[in-house]
């Protein structure tokens, strides 16, 4: 049989199987002081089964994708399921069926770029930031690209093909300033493949010009004034604050573990000015950073609206959990490699943009500061977050002051987004988007508008 | 072909296309049983292969990685590799690592007893229900691997090893009413299932505490005190100790404020530092380096004198600075003679560090980090759990202030951490 055409193998599945062939692809090319320190790629492709037999799961897999590797992972699962429905007799019901026929490629349209034109380009940025900032004491420039190749069928009869790539270009710029290095990462890109960025390197210089000169402000910031302040959360942070510390706390799973937002179904939990969408795949009529069309349990996928005008209106769900919560999924059940399995995660997650420009909010500030860049987050099902903070100001009496040095941000999100009194006009999303971590990691996307509210920062 | 065969065809291939080359294979068998909604819901078993080669020619390195041992896709991986080395750069650091004397490692069990792990895992869930009516269960697996890698180069290294052992994880948070903790969460590995899945790691510890962080308060104000930092949390601490002070990267770019100590008293003398994946009590050790060399036992602080960087082959050659024993890991912090009880007792005002939410450190190892699962501690007695509470610190400083180390020691099965106390650290509320 065709291995590239799973609908061969639609008659072996019994109800209710899902079958995925995938391809994860990963190329890594770096180099530090101008010294190639990675230059790998690798290929992890498999197929896996997942069947659900009375309220138990099976899942196998195995890397290799012939006929007889798909016959057994189908045999394995179903033996699986078998196992535990032996063990747990559970007698429950299948889920409602999902039907879809769809294909989604993002594959580049461009002439591929060699290994080798690959590393010359990004040896011209090296180069660039080496004759031009030769202050600069660590130079990190490098190039990650990940693409994702699923081929999905079920026992409901879904066919699902899909082709993401995505493609990062980080540079990481350190100086030293009274003895002490500091640093400033930029990660440029989004979805496609490396020849649909690598173009032109004109294009990056007066990007790498910005982050240079933001990170000689940095170097001769100030520590900020530690405690609750009001802030304006610029785009880049607002998105790590609605994926991390709201988005987290309403997937259905963890309501079921625990999470607060177990308790605020319909009631407010942020200003009026803040509704709060996970997007599947498309933002006015563009498509995002990681769209998915289709989940990997063959649901196709729609935007969950979480926050409609300060007012908890849903979680995301599987189809387990939402038919605990009779509701309908909406597909974000994802998994990451051939060998695991799909769990609930978020897509491309938002604020939305209001009415107020930055001018005014930045205006309306006599004191407090103006994040613009985060490192990391973290976050917790008590919806209490902490970020770092890679670059920002102070704001004097409605104007942008110093530059600050890095600092922490923490809070209850929940409360935070109380606090929330104004929201800009404009939507920016992160170019490369996140990975986010989940017993599995996942490419996901994260963006919005800068919002003004109240934190706790780290300082003196 | 057999994993053995595919690396010696690799070898014989490159033998006369590049000047050096080192290559491996591993197949992994994983059998993992998972909860959701607090029940056994998912048997998963995976079956991942891994086919590695680097090589060398002219000073330039090319590395490739595939999950695929037939014969079409080696070729073409050796195709490849050969493809990105001449695409790379000239690095006089690069090397593989010269002949040892062949040898075979094995340890664990080499096949699971899924209905044991049921039942523990359903003894598991029954006892939470029952002893721990507050905890509700989110990821939580049981698993068992086995694997076997091969790895041989053109110098004629050729080692074989072969692991099993069990893994536990179980991420939890307490909830009475609309009141809930923090997660938390544990973790460990085993050779063998003997007893039940609380008498392992920190577990039964953490669910305790963790029953005891609903009801939060904060401090109220910014204080220097002393921090207690759990064995769940001296495994992150750890972490950042070597990223950011003896790894490659910050000793390659000489960015770490501890390039060029080797030999001196850096640390408190309280504070020793193994890194040792041949320890007979890690259960998920290794035997071999990802480049090459039989890993052995070393000492990285010792009694707080800097004894040895964390440097793979590259890095030493990159530095002039000695390659180490082992590429890090399998951590161990010896002991101390204060049992936990007594460093509470001797705390005048602080807070007992569970785990820690923020970014990473600095290159200079500045860190500012929100405290979570954690405890106030004043005049020698744990008042109450924390919210939104930070400590700031230096990680070279707070080495150099550890005051007293536990008696008690938690073995995780791939690190040993004792409790810790460290002096004169900033912790401030909201």
């Amino acid at each position: 049989m065709n291995t590239n055409n799973l609908k061969e193998y639609l008659a072996l599945l019994t109800p209710y199987t899902e079958l995925r062939v995938q391809s994860n692809n990963i190329m890594s090319m770096a180099f530090l002081n101008g010294n190639m320190i990675s230059n790998s790629q690798n290929r992890i492709h498999g197929v896996s089964a997942r069947v659900y037999k009375n309220g138990s799961w099976g899942f196998a897999s195995n890397s290799v994708v012939n006929d007889a590797g798909i016959q057994a992972v189908l045999s394995e699962a179903e033996n699986n399921a078998s196992f535990l429905d032996s063990r747990l007799d559970l007698r429950k019901a299948l889920f409602n069926p999902t039907v879809g026929k769809m294909k989604k490629d993002f594959r580049s349209t461009k002439h591929p770029l060699s290994q080798g034109e690959i590393k010359e380009f990004i040896k011209l940025l090296d180069n660039y930031i080496a004759t031009k900032y030769p202050d600069v004491m660590q130079r990190y420039v490098g190039i990650q690209f990940l693409s994702m190749e699923k081929n999905l069928v079920t026992s409901d009869g879904v066919e699902f093909y899909s082709f993401i790539p995505r493609t990062a270009i980080p540079v990481q710029l350190t100086v030293v300033k009274d003895g002490v290095p500091v640093n400033l990462y930029e990660a440029f890109g989004g979805l496609g493949e490396a020849q649909d960025f690598l173009d032109n390197p004109e294009n990056f210089f007066p990007k790498i010009d910005t982050l240079y000169q933001e990170l000689i402000k940095k170097s001769e910031g100030v520590m900020p004034k530690a405690g609750l302040c009001e802030v304006i959360l610029a785009s880049d942070i607002a998105g790590i604050l609605a994926h991390e510390a709201i988005g987290h706390t309403t997937e259905a799973d963890l309501v079921l573990g625990g999470s607060i937002a177990a308790e605020y179904m319909n009631k407010e939990v942020a200003s009026p000015l803040v509704t709060l969408v996970d997007f599947a795949n498309t933002y006015n009529g563009k498509t995002l950073t990681m769209p998915i069309y289709m989940d990997d349990e063959g649901v196709v996928a729609e935007d969950v609206v979480i926050i409609e005008n300060g007012i908890l209106r849903n979680y995301m769900h599987n189809k387990e959990t939402a038919r605990l919560f009779g509701t309908e999924p909406k597909g974000n059940a994802r998994a990451w490699q051939f060998n695991d399995e799909p769990l609930i995660r978020m897509r491309n997650t938002a604020i939305l943009p209001g009415k107020d420009k930055l001018e005014d909010m930045i205006a309306s500030i006599e004191d407090g500061y103006f994040l613009t860049k985060t490192g990391n987050g973290q976050a917790d099902t008590t919806s209490e977050f902490t970020f770092s903070v890679n670059m920002g100001y102070e704001i004097k009496n409605g104007k942008l002051g110093r530059a600050i040095k890095d600092t922490t941000i923490s809070g209850i999100a929940f409360e935070v987004l109380k606090s929330v009194t104004m929201v800009s006009d404009e939507m920016t999303w992160a170019g490369t988007g996140g990975m986010c971590g989940k017993k599995q990691p996942i490419p996901v996307g994260m963006g919005g508008p800068s919002i003004k509210c109240k934190v706790n920062i780290g300082g003196e | 072909m057999a994993n053995k065969e595919i690396l010696k065809h690799t070898l014989a291939r490159l033998e006369k296309v590049v000047d050096k080359c080192q290559c491996s294979t591993s197949i992994n068998r994983k059998y993992e049983l998972n909860l959701e909604n607090g029940r056994i819901s998912l048997l998963r078993t995976t079956i991942d292969h891994n086919y590695s080669v680097t090589v060398i020619k002219d000073q330039k390195q090319g590395s490739i990685s595939i999950n695929k041992t037939d014969e079409q896709s080696i070729n073409e991986a050796i195709d490849n590799v050969v493809e990105i080395c001449a695409n790379s750069e000239v690095d006089e650091a690069y090397d593989i690592a010269p002949y040892q004397e062949p040898k075979t490692f094995v340890s664990g069990d080499l096949e699971p007893d899924l209905n044991k792990m049921f039942d523990l895992l359903q003894d598991y869930v029954d006892n939470i229900k029952t002893n721990y009516p507050t905890i509700k269960l989110m990821d939580t697996a049981i698993s068992f691997t086995v694997s076997t890698k091969h790895l041989m180069n053109s110098n004629g290294v050729d080692f074989t090893e072969t692991e099993g052992y069990y893994d536990f994880t179980s991420l939890f948070a307490a909830k009475e009413g609309d009141k809930s903790s923090s997660f938390n969460y544990s973790s460990y590995y085993v050779r063998k299932l003997e007893k039940d899945l609380l008498s392992y790691g920190s577990l039964k510890q953490v669910l305790d505490e963790t029953t005891n962080q609903i009801y939060t308060q904060g401090v109220a104000d910014k204080f220097k005190g002393d921090i207690i930092i759990t064995p769940d949390c001296m495994s992150m601490l750890v972490y950042f100790v070597v990223n950011v002070y003896l790894s490659n990267m910050p000793l390659i770019s000489k960015t770490s404020p501890l390039y060029n100590k080797l030999g001196e008293q850096v640390a408190s003398p309280l504070f020793t530092l193994h890194a040792a994946p041949r320890d007979e009590r890690i259960a998920k050790g290794y035997h071999v380096t990802g480049d090459g060399f039989e890993a052995k036992n070393m000492t990285i602080f010792d009694k707080g004198v800097l004894t040895s960087y964390v440097l793979n082959q590259y890095g030493a050659k990159k530095t002039g600075l000695p390659r180490s024993n082992n590429t890090g890991g399998c951590y161990i912090v010896e002991n101390g003679d204060t049992p936990l009880e007594d460093m509470i007792k001797n705390c005048k005002r602080g807070v007992l560090v569970h785990r820690i939410s923020g970014g990473n450190p600095n290159n200079n190892g500045d860190l500012s980090v929100v405290l979570k699962n954690s405890f106030y501690i004043e005049d020698g007695e744990i008042k109450y759990p924390l919210n939104e509470t930070m400590i700031t610190l230096n990680l070279k400083d707070a080495l150099a202030n550890i005051v007293e180390v536990s008696k008690e020691q938690v073995n995780f099965g791939h690190e040993i951490y004792p409790y810790v106390k460290v002096k004169d650290v900033l912790i401030s509320g909201k």
